[in-house]
């Protein structure tokens, strides 16, 4: 062996085995110590991180016996003079929700069963991004709260049980199922890119 | 100004020191430890019942010893109990190193809770870490300097975090242990100790420059085999924060998730880092006065930098030292380096050169015991 390899070839070849070693005990040390987190974790973070890409949310909603087309998006709005993160929300049975947090929740127009049905029950049916992905990002890092069927994904937010459909694959959500107090609900999604006319669209350029 | 014995983690030759028997130095040691930490947990206990209660009413208040499992704790906790998850744009757990929790998880499995495991493991950590930074130091400067850089160790303001929740006593033993291996030219057990600190915490990366300037002046005198595992423990911190990547990539799908968490706490590298974290100071402390803390420990710990330069302090662990200090301010914020600063010893050696007057290290102790008990209270006002 020494003949045929030089004094260098040695310690070359005798540090690279030491550095491919600690590489492979480090990570068989992890891999045996550490638990992965939860499979319901992660298709939630997935799911979440759909949520976090598109600001606009397509939906046909089928509540109270009724089906209504919905599209929320998720922007910037001008409140007492600051920019605040929020959302709006259209039915297409006329009904509009501007959701700025913390002060303001204004519903207007739309059918008379829309406008007594809760904002946030509405607003989770019409999959309005960040109130979902906050709520999925918030149970996922507390490692609690999130359970995963099939391809199902079930959490509680505030007083509704909303189960998210999802994408095995890709995590994408497809679709949601709301059980409240006296209520039920489900719809289909459909995330879209926002463009300046649709944000027009919305009543949103001139906020 | 005082200087040291002799410096210089490069030397072949292992200096003479003065005899001591190993089991009156080991009780010498152990009597430090008990007396530093017990003023920490009596102080702990007195904060239980007595307040201030602060941030951490909520979860830490239910322990007696709550005080010292509040802030990062609870995230080493997660990662041991439930593994690793990355929220984008959230504070989240792969910012925190994996052998602290590794070793929860172990002592969870003989039978301890997540939180008296992790008391345990960094207490009985610090204890190995006396006894490693004793010998070290006393291989290095000999045993004057050994005895009051251990004692100022054992009851350093700055060292309630040896008995919180944290890895930093594991990784201060391990760096202590791989330079002491290095030295001793066990150089497969310097390669297992740089490693194991870089897993705990990534400032253990930098323990690997006083092991490449010992394994250059040692080149000499080494077999090939030996160079090789030499170069191989100069190599291994880094392949061991390689590691880590590998198993987040495994895990996460994102072999930077650590690098990423850690900008949900306001840290991201740049070249300009250091300057935005001064121009943001004032901002800063205005938000939370605790920075100033940071700040200070900041110029305390250059200060004491300096005066191991002075001291002769070799620079290997004089720029050790100073990347453990300087470089998370490129991350643009002061937060922590109180802590952080815990795990360069030339600091400590450098506290030791202004200790060698007795008036002086009367006064060090004198500060340093109220002033540890002090930073035990204030604990539950802050949170980093």
């Amino acid at each position: 062996m020494r003949r045929v390899l030089g004094p260098g070839s040695v310690t070359l070849g005798v540090a690279g085995a030491l550095v491919v070693a600690v590489l492979g005990g480090g990570f068989a040390l992890q891999r045996a110590t550490l638990r992965s987190p939860p499979q319901s974790t992660l298709v939630g973070l997935r799911a979440a991180s759909w949520f976090e890409r598109y600001r606009l949310v397509d939906s046909t909603i089928t509540f109270d016996g009724r089906v209504l087309h919905g599209r929320c998006l998720q922007d910037w709005f001008q409140e007492a003079g600051r920019r605040r993160r929020g959302a709006v929300l259209h039915l297409d049975d006329g009904y509009v929700l501007l959701a700025v947090p913390p002060h303001t929740l204004e519903p207007s127009g739309g059918l008379p069963a829309t406008r007594t049905a809760s904002p946030l029950v509405l607003m989770e049916l019409a999959g309005c991004p960040r109130v979902l992905a906050r709520r999925v990002q918030t149970l996922a890092q507390q490692r609690r709260g999130l359970s995963l069927t099939g391809d199902r994904l079930t959490f509680a937010l505030k007083a509704t049980r909303v189960t998210l459909e999802v994408d095995r694959r890709s995590g994408k959500p497809l679709g949601i199922h709301l059980v409240a107090r006296g209520t039920k609900g489900a719809s289909r999604l459909r995330f879209t890119r926002v463009t300046t006319q649709l944000r027009e669209l919305l009543g949103v350029s001139g906020r | 100004m005082a200087t040291l014995e002799h410096a210089g983690p490069g030397q072949l030759r292992i200096p003479r020191v003065a005899e001591e028997s190993r089991p009156h130095a080991l009780a010498w040691i152990g009597a430090w430890w008990i007396g530093g930490r017990a003023i920490i947990f009596a102080t702990a206990v007195v904060v239980h019942h007595f307040g201030p209660v602060g941030w951490i009413r909520l979860v830490e208040h239910a322990h007696t010893f709550g005080p010292l499992e509040a802030w990062d704790g609870r995230w080493y906790r997660m990662v041991a109990s439930s593994g690793y998850v990355l929220v984008p744009g959230r504070q989240s757990d792969p910012a925190f190193f994996p052998l602290f929790p590794a070793m929860l998880r172990v002592g969870h499995a003989v039978g301890l809770g997540y939180s008296t495991a992790g008391l345990v493991i960094a207490n009985a950590g610090f204890l190995v870490a006396l006894i490693a930074f004793y010998a070290l130091t006393r291989s290095l400067f000999g045993l004057s300097t050994a005895r009051r850089s251990t004692a100022y160790l054992a009851v350093f303001p700055f060292g309630y975090a040896f008995s919180m929740e944290y890895p930093e006593s594991i990784v201060l033993a391990l760096i202590a242990l791989a330079a002491l291996a290095g030295l001793r030219r066990r150089w497969g057990w310097a390669a297992v100790c740089a490693a194991a600190a870089a897993l705990a915490r990534p400032e253990g990366l930098f323990v690997a420059l006083p092991l490449a300037v010992l394994a250059w002046e040692q080149r000499h005198t080494l077999s090939p085999r030996a160079r090789g595992l030499a170069v191989g423990a100069v190599l291994a911190p880094a392949a061991a924060i390689g590691s880590f990547s590998l198993y987040l990539w495994r895990v996460l799908g994102d072999p930077m998730a650590w690098s990423q968490a850690q900008r949900a706490w306001g840290r991201a590298f740049s070249p300009l880092g250091a300057v935005h974290a001064l121009d943001g100071l004032g901002r800063a402390i205005s938000h939370d006065a605790w920075v100033t803390r940071d700040v200070i420990a900041v110029v305390l710990y250059l200060v004491l930098l300096a005066a191991a330069a002075r001291a002769g302090v070799s620079w290997p662990w004089l720029l050790a030292g100073l990347a453990v200090i300087v470089l998370p301010l490129f991350s643009g914020s002061f937060d922590s380096i109180d802590r952080f600063g815990l795990l360069a010893p030339a600091a400590f050696w450098g506290l030791a050169a202004l200790g060698s007057s007795a008036r002086v290290h009367r006064l060090i102790l004198g500060l340093s015991v109220p002033l540890l008990a002090a930073a035990v209270v204030v604990l539950p006002l802050h949170f980093p």
